[in-house]
């Protein structure tokens, strides 16, 4: 008995004594250390992270659609959706009633997701500049990739927020903190160029992965750092000078993607909008999505999602983003094929009987259209959500059909595979269009609207309903030299930019780089909430919503160090 | 088997009056201080008739001269008494110690005796919480236990929102430790799932003194519980059934909501006021017959078109979602429990089984849960040997949310009343449809459809353990147990087609995970007398835990059948996705114990505990932990012998610190993933996460479809200085009992100071992804007190009465917050959160309502202001109302806890009542959102026809808006903020304990009413304070009848 008690007493102290030893260690599962990603492969990764932060965009925190900040802000469209408390973030913004800036969706989640990407180009910078060429070959092409995706990041960002602290991949954590947002334009600008002028720089004319930027992309994304640029503002936002040697800039550098030959406007102005003919010969740089990769939902562009007809069963939500009837108006085209500049807006267009402009059918949901291209769907006014706040006209260049391969449904909103482009051969056109003009050159102009025009013109083959007739009477003409000013070529192409990028959220930024947001926008309102009454508050204030207020949080967070906007 | 077979006919079983030789025995049972025993079971052995004493020890028992009575109490050597001719009052004392002072009480690898206690530690009273409909004695526990404070709502599955020991210490997880059997486990399911009827005993550990012996897990409190092991039942095999069958209803809580036409009315007048056609925004849903007039409108009628959106198929309604949605649930609770023991060995085996079907239809609960305990002694007690297990298996079907996000909870409240239910069939769900309605669904339709979700919960509970006593005195003990949990979340999406909304992919996705925690515990405690009045317990030992937990999320789309059987991963055609990953831990402690008594008047405990956890940095991977406390049996001293007014007065004090280690395993690395296709959902779910990529996949080569090149991100920086939150804490003491008892109770009042709480602060956005590190951030102090006092009543005849009442106060503040920290807590750089709570609430103060233009033309600055609209405080002088002008206006925490429990007994009629509520605390007020402002999309209730028009001036309610350009359905501001306390009649029960006849030893049926009665304050607009948000289920009032028999 007694040595049996010994015994188990003996036991007990040896797992007393052993347990004493365990170690503590618990080693991260599935997980890399920094230093697990110096090896070309873990470099090369990073890369491709960097690309694929262009495209993590939020819904309500979007960073490569511009539909809310761009179109709705603008005389395009309105926010639409089930009234105006729907998405009322949105419905500030179209009121220019941004009071509450410490909402964390849109104005303070772009900001962060911008942000984002762009560390995302700066963790890869360091690791690919810590990198050999030895080792690494194509370093110098992935500095100039990274620091063109940076650049990208840090456009968007200023078109939004104008003052936006701008510091490299050298800066440390220390350092990111005390830089401020208070550059002048000038210098931020001429620090995004900076990034774009390396890629220019370094990037090789073709890439063998074609997603990746290129020599002409970037020279491109310069010449719209140019432009923006060029226009420079005071402390109120009015334009005081047009820089004669940023439009020179403009010019040289579209000049050389243009002589380029990679590049021409597709044969059918459909062709941009529709997954099936992306990365097509218009496409100069674009964010890319893809469905049925592997991924969770697939990498879509969910940043459209709430922007689908409502009432059609194929949808089932949300009816948000409805054109205007001022965009509608502006459509429509006299007896020569040319824009109403004067009086497009001094009636409703009656659609059966005015002519118009062919890219109508390509942008606007009317009833009886066919709604996206597809002849047997046509749009009906029943798809519209609150016509009676909003109207009958939706958009349809972000949306795909419901068959489409791209398109995916996710609980009630939509995503599409369809890619986003940041730049077309279009775009730079008329920037180079744009920059002729202002050099007082209008005639080097001319053709390159026409170009466009005439593509527009042509752009007629998926447009006939099921009857084999056209929607509308389209008629749309080049302009001809005669009587072709400065100050009417500005007009035209400023029409042009308008009609060729509607509803794709270039506008609002456009009439902001002019210096023509005030009155064109108030000019807008006082008549369309004749026509939508809930516009019956809205009112642009000079001066203070032409860029958006820097998110309340971010000064927090900086204890104050980042400098609201004016009127915020 | 024969007494199961009596066990199954209980409820049919018909008694006859006793035999005629019997006579009625009378007696008193007590303990060594002679103080009555209450709850000791008396047992004719004979015949097995039986009874228990009442609150004063006395029992009455009919039996035959030369029969035997059996007097048994737990932890008792049991008393055999024959009865004689000479037999009248019986006085049966037990030998051992049963005061309540004497108890013996786990405070932690070790015990004590009650009176021995000099840290903060409360013994929950079991009696109380027995008997409860939800099977879960944490919520039975709201209110009773003096510093442990509880929020729950009516979910079926009876999980508790918040637990709270003495506050909160800090500004992560406040969850307490949980200490099972001497097994530790951080989840609270593992007591949840408990059958109460095989609790033993719950202490609550409250200060750092009596915590400390648990270290880097302990200062959030600990709770430990120790489950019955079974007694010596002298080989007689003892049964035990407790049934409960439960209605609930939450009718009387219901909010009041708009019919379809007063909706529409409430819409004219909004749209009016904004100067808009009413028709424009609701035309479709009403004809509105109006003089056409905004300066000077009249409404003649408004009337709903007759269907919805137009479609045939779909006549408008007139609906009350919230008498669609809701159901009176069944609740049952049924739990057996089977003893046996002799003098080496005894066993205790429980079933329990409850269900709900659930309030909200289409959601229930069933839970099946069973433990075995056995102990056996060997070598005339030198050697225990005991092992445990507890096994929990639930199912349950929640609440859902509709397929934009919401919650059917708040469909109900909200959802347009002009949608029916049903189409024209009558069997095809009707939904939103045409314009001006929302994108919401159906709620009964989303229950309907999401009746095939289930979630599983297994959870496996036990131990081993081996003590053994070499020498006398020197006890070595070695236990080892295991917490392991199988987590499997079911959800089934069937396609559908509802008004405007469908789904056209159906999908099956599993979540599941499996957790297991192992804790091995070696002890060696040595107890022994210096001399006659130096008395030591020596406690030392070492434990190690090891953690983990495999996460796996499966998800396949496309099933050709709609069953719930055809639901299986083989049976989908379309898109697959699996995510998972690892987590885990390890623990590794050292810890010591001195207990020294003098002369059982001077009492002292010294502990110290060293922690070490994979989950700090390299540099600061140990922690130590001392804690001392002491205590001063005044009573006991000479100059009190001679007084009669205190029977017990103990004076304590004690000083201690405990640590938390609550942050991500992971915390201390800095990581980088390879993120594939994440959506943020992913990391932190929620509506709009699912529709983030996060990931570093990109089609480099532009393809649209396929496998893609991907990279890896950086997400989260490491820290190798992380170290464990301390928390110092001084605990003052005072237990007293006087008045020959009548009156006894405890007074404490504690002081904690938190430091180096572990935040994971968001950081400028500039930093870009994956840079917010946790930090050893902020302090936090907290001060309150608890005082527990109970009236024994006086026993009149048959009449006996006890009182107890609990009041505990706590505040905590943050008093320390780096700056690059604070934007991660509400506050500005004015106004910070330092001095306040994180439960405290920011935001705009109110002071009425705009009265006149002139009025708007001479306040500050206010974007939105007009007359009729909400005035906002301008708090910092600045001429203007913006972000900076927000303060501190309410907190969600109160000043003060209460409970109150009265139980009576009037001879075999017993009575408890029990009520508990809190005061001073100002929170959130949801109905007024609903009540008072209008909503475009939303119905609203009936206070908007209060609404402030130049005619209608004298009220608060804003002006009607549906524009709602002053913001004030989007700024939290006090208009919200209100008086949110209340008491509650948490529980009424009434028994009735039938005379034990044939097989039982004790029968009691009784009636039982929960929630019944709620009084608040009218500033609170909601039927019920404790339902915070729209989003949870309400505490339903429940009336159970139930039965408690022992044979």
């Amino acid at each position: 008995m007694k040595t049996k008690i010994l015994i188990i007493t003996a036991l007990a102290g040896l797992i007393c004594v052993s347990s004493c030893k365990k170690a503590l260690d618990y080693t991260p599962k599935g997980a890399l250390k920094s230093t697990d990603l110096t090896s070309p492969t873990a470099v090369d990764g990073l890369v491709t992270a960097a690309y694929a932060g262009i495209g993590n965009g939020d819904m309500i925190g979007p960073i490569y659609s511009n539909w809310a900040y761009g179109s709705v802000r603008s005389d395009d469209a309105y926010k639409g959706g089930g009234g105006t408390g729907d998405v009322g973030e949105i419905d500030a913004m179209e009121h220019y009633n941004l009071v509450n800036p410490s909402l964390d969706a849109f104005i303070s989640r772009t900001w962060k997701n911008l942000f984002k990407s762009i560390s995302r180009a700066n963790v890869a910078l360091r690791a690919v500049e810590a990198i050999s060429d030895a080792q690494f070959p194509n370093k110098k092409i992935r500095i100039a990739e990274l620091r063109f995706l940076r650049a990208h990041s840090y456009f968007i960002m200023k078109r939004l927020y104008k003052q936006v602290p701008i510091f490299d991949e050298t800066a440390t954590a220390d350092q990111i903190l005390k830089t401020s947002n208070t550059l002048s334009d000038e210098d931020a600008w001429n620090k995004i160029a900076d990034d774009f002028q390396f890629a220019v720089d370094n990037l090789p004319t073709s890439q063998p992965e074609l997603a990746r930027a290129n020599k002409y992309a970037a020279e491109a994304y310069l010449a719209k750092v140019r432009l923006y640029q060029a226009y420079e503002q005071d402390a109120s936002y009015h334009v005081t000078n047009i820089n004669q040697t940023r439009l020179q800039q403009v010019v040289s550098l579209t000049q050389d993607v243009i002589a380029s030959g990679k590049y021409s406007l597709s044969a059918d102005y459909a062709d941009n909008f529709l997954p099936e003919t992306e990365n097509g010969p218009e496409s100069v740089f674009a964010i890319q999505f893809t469905i049925n990769d592997g991924t969770t939902d697939g990498r879509l562009n969910f940043e459209d999602g709430l922007n689908y007809p409502h009432g059609a069963p194929q949808y089932g939500c949300c009816g948000f983003h409805a054109a205007s009837q001022n965009l509608v108006n502006a459509f429509t085209t006299d007896a020569n094929g040319l824009p109403n500049f004067d009086t497009f807006n001094n009636s409703i267009a009656d659609l059966s009987t005015q002519t118009v402009d062919v890219r109508i059918d390509h942008t606007v949901g009317i009833d009886g259209h066919p709604y996206k291209y597809d002849p047997t769907k046509p749009f009906s006014n029943s798809w519209v959500r609150d016509p009676g706040v909003y109207g009958n006209f939706h958009t349809m260049k972000s949306q795909q059909l419901a068959t489409s391969s791209s398109y995916f449904k996710l609980g009630p909103f939509m995503g599409s595979a369809k890619n986003v482009d940041v730049l077309r051969y279009d775009d730079v056109l008329l920037m180079q269009a744009e920059a002729y003009i202002e050099l007082n050159q209008p005639a080097q102009a001319l053709p390159l609207i026409n170009q466009v025009r005439i593509r527009a013109a042509a752009s007629t083959g998926r447009l006939k309903k099921l009857d084999g007739t056209f929607p509308s009477n389209y008629n749309v003409q080049p302009y001809s030299a005669t009587n072709w000013t400065q100050a009417y070529a500005r007009k035209a192409l400023q029409w042009e930019r308008r009609l060729e990028f509607a509803t794709e959220g270039e506008r609002f930024f456009d009439l902001v780089r002019w210096g023509i947001a005030e009155s064109t926008l108030n000019g807008y309102i006082n008549i369309e909430k004749g026509r939508r009454s809930f516009l019956s508050t809205a009112k642009f204030t000079a001066g203070r919503d032409e860029y958006l207020p820097i998110p309340q949080s971010e000064i927090q967070f900086t204890n104050g160090l980042y400098k609201q906007n004016p009127g915020y | 088997m024969r007494r199961l077979l009596l066990f199954c006919s209980l409820l049919i079983l018909i008694i006859s009056e006793g035999r005629a030789q019997s006579r009625t025995i009378k007696g008193v049972v007590t303990d060594n201080e002679s103080k009555p025993v209450p709850g000791a079971t008396v047992v004719v052995v004979e015949t097995r008739k039986g009874t228990t004493t009442d609150i004063n020890g006395n029992f009455s028992i009919n039996a035959e001269n030369g029969q035997t009575l059996r007097i048994t109490l737990v932890g008792e050597t049991p008393i055999l008494t024959q009865i004689t001719a000479a037999t009248q009052n019986l006085n049966i004392q037990f030998k051992g110690s049963q005061s309540a002072l004497n108890e013996v009480i786990v405070t932690g690898y070790s015990s004590e005796r009650k009176k021995d206690l000099t840290g903060a530690v409360a013994v929950v009273d079991l009696t109380a919480v027995k008997n409860n409909s939800s099977g879960n004695t944490m919520q039975a526990l709201e209110g009773r236990v003096a510093g442990l404070y509880i929020e729950k709502d009516g979910s079926v599955n009876g999980a508790t929102s918040r637990i709270l020991i003495r506050g909160a210490n800090t500004l992560g997880n406040n969850d307490p430790l949980y200490i099972i059997d001497g097994i530790p486990t951080t989840r609270p399911e593992v007591f949840q799932s408990l059958s109460p009827s095989n609790i033993a005993s719950i202490q609550v550990l409250k200060d750092a003194s009596a915590e400390s012996i648990y270290g880097a897990r302990a200062s959030n409190g600990v709770i430990i519980v120790t489950t019955k092991t079974g007694g010596n039942t002298e080989g007689k095999v003892q049964f035990q059934f407790n049934s409960t069958t439960s209605t609930e209803s939450e009718k009387s809580l219901r909010y009041k909501v708009l019919n379809a036409v007063d909706r529409g009315k409430a819409l004219w007048q909004a749209s009016v006021n904004d100067g808009q056609d009413p028709a424009a925004g609701y035309g479709d849903i009403y004809t509105f017959d109006w003089n056409g007039n905004y300066a000077n409108p009249v409404l003649n009628s408004v009337t709903p078109k007759p269907f919805v959106g137009g479609d045939p198929n779909t006549p408008v309604g007139d609906t009350d979602w919230q008498s669609v949605l809701y159901k009176t649930a069944i609740a049952t609770n049924n739990d057996f429990t089977a003893t046996v023991g002799n003098k080496n060995s005894s066993f205790d085996i429980n079933f329990g089984h409850i269900t709900n079907n659930g309030l909200v239809k289409f959601t229930r609960y069933v839970r099946n849960s069973g433990s075995i305990n056995a102990i056996t002694r060997a070598f005339n007690g030198k050697a225990t040997l005991g092992a445990s297990i507890k096994i929990a298996n639930s199912n349950e079907t929640l609440p859902t949310k509709d397929l934009g996000g919401a919650t059917t909870t708040a469909l109900a409240v909200n959802l347009a009343p002009t949608i029916p239910v049903y189409q024209k069939d009558g069997t095809t769900y009707a939904g939103e449809l045409g314009a001006g309605y929302s994108d919401r669904n159906n709620p009964l339709h989303m229950q309907d459809l999401a009746k095939w979700n289930n979630t599983n919960r297994l959870t496996t509970f036990g131990n081993i353990f081996l003590e053994i006593q070499p020498i006398k005195n020197l006890y070595i003990k070695s236990n080892y147990g295991a917490d392991n949990a199988n987590y499997l979340a079911k959800v089934i999406s069937p396609t559908f087609s509802e008004g405007a909304l469908n789904r056209t992919t159906n999908s099956l996705f599993n979540d599941q995970n499996h957790y297991l925690s192992t804790t091995w515990s070696n002890t060696i405690r040595y107890d022994f007398d210096l001399n006659k009045n130096n008395h030591f317990k020596l406690l030392a030992g070492t434990e190690y835990i090891k953690t983990f937990t495999d996460y796996l999320t499966t998800y396949k789309e496309n099933f050709a059948i709609q069953s719930e059987d055809y639901f299986v991963f083989d049976a989908g055609t379309g898109k697959t996705n699996i995510t998972g990953t690892s987590l885990g831990h390890t623990l590794f402690s050292q810890f010591g114990r001195l207990d020294y008594n003098y002369n059982n008047k001077y009492l002292l405990a010294l502990t110290l505990r060293r922690d070490g956890s994979s989950r700090f940095g390299a540099n600061n991977q140990y922690g130590i932990f001392p804690a001392a406390s002491a205590g001063w049996r005044i009573d006991q001293e000479d100059f009190m012998k001679n007084q009669n007014l205190f029977s017990q007065l103990k004076a304590r004090l004690g000083v201690g610190r405990v640590g938390n280690q609550e942050i991500g395993d992971l915390s201390r690395y800095t990581l980088y993933y390879a993120r594939y296709g994440f959506t943020q959902n992913q990391l932190t779910p929620g509506f709009w996460e699912q529709y983030m990529n996060i990931g570093t996949a990109y089609s480099l080569t532009g393809a649209n479809t396929g496998a893609l090149p991907s990279g890896f991100v950086q997400t989260q920086l490491g820290n190798p200085d992380l170290k464990w939150e301390t928390t110092d804490e001084i605990n003052a003491g005072l237990d007293f009992s006087f008045l020959h008892d009548k009156i006894s109770g405890s007074f404490d009042y504690f002081s904690r100071n938190t430091t180096g709480i572990l935040i994971t602060p968001p950081v400028a956005s500039a930093l870009g992804e994956g840079q917010s590190k946790t930090v050893n951030g902020a302090s936090k102090s907290n001060k309150g007190w608890e005082l527990v006092l109970t009236y024994h009543g006086q026993q009149s005849g048959d009449f006996n009465y006890n009182v107890t009442l609990n009041f505990s106060h706590f505040r905590d503040k943050i008093t320390k917050l780096p700056e690059d920290v604070r934007p991660a807590y509400p506050g500005n750089l004015e106004n910070t959160i330092i001095g306040h709570s994180q439960f405290d609430i920011f935001g705009y103060k109110t002071a009425g309502l705009f009265q006149s233009q002139a009025e708007v033309d001479a306040a500050p600055t206010q974007i939105g202001a007009g007359p009729g609209r909400i005035r906002y405080v301008d708090t910092n002088h600045d001429g203007k109302i913006d972000a900076n002008d927000q303060t501190w206006i309410g907190t969600t925490l109160p000043a003060l806890e209460y409970g109150a429990r009265v139980d009576l007994t009037y001879k075999k009629f017993d009575l408890a009542i029990f009520g508990s509520g809190v005061a001073g605390r100002r929170g959130y007020d949801p109905y007024t959102f609903f009540n008072n402002l209008m909503h475009s999309r939303e119905d609203v209730g009936p206070g908007v026809f209060n609404g402030w028009t130049p005619q209608h001036t004298n009220t608060n309610v804003p002006a009607l808006t549906l524009k709602d350009n002053n913001n004030e359905t989007t700024r939290t501001s006090d208009y919200f903020i209100v008086n949110t306390s209340y008491f509650k009649v948490r529980n009424i029960q009434f028994g009735y304990t039938i005379q034990p006849r044939a097989v039982f030893t004790r029968l009691r049926v009784f009636v039982m009413g929960e929630n019944l009665f709620t009084l608040k304050s009218k500033q609170y607009l909601g039927p019920d304070p404790e339902r915070a948000s729209l989003d949870v289920v309400p505490v339903p009032k429940i009336l159970s009848f139930g039965v408690n028999a022992s044979f």
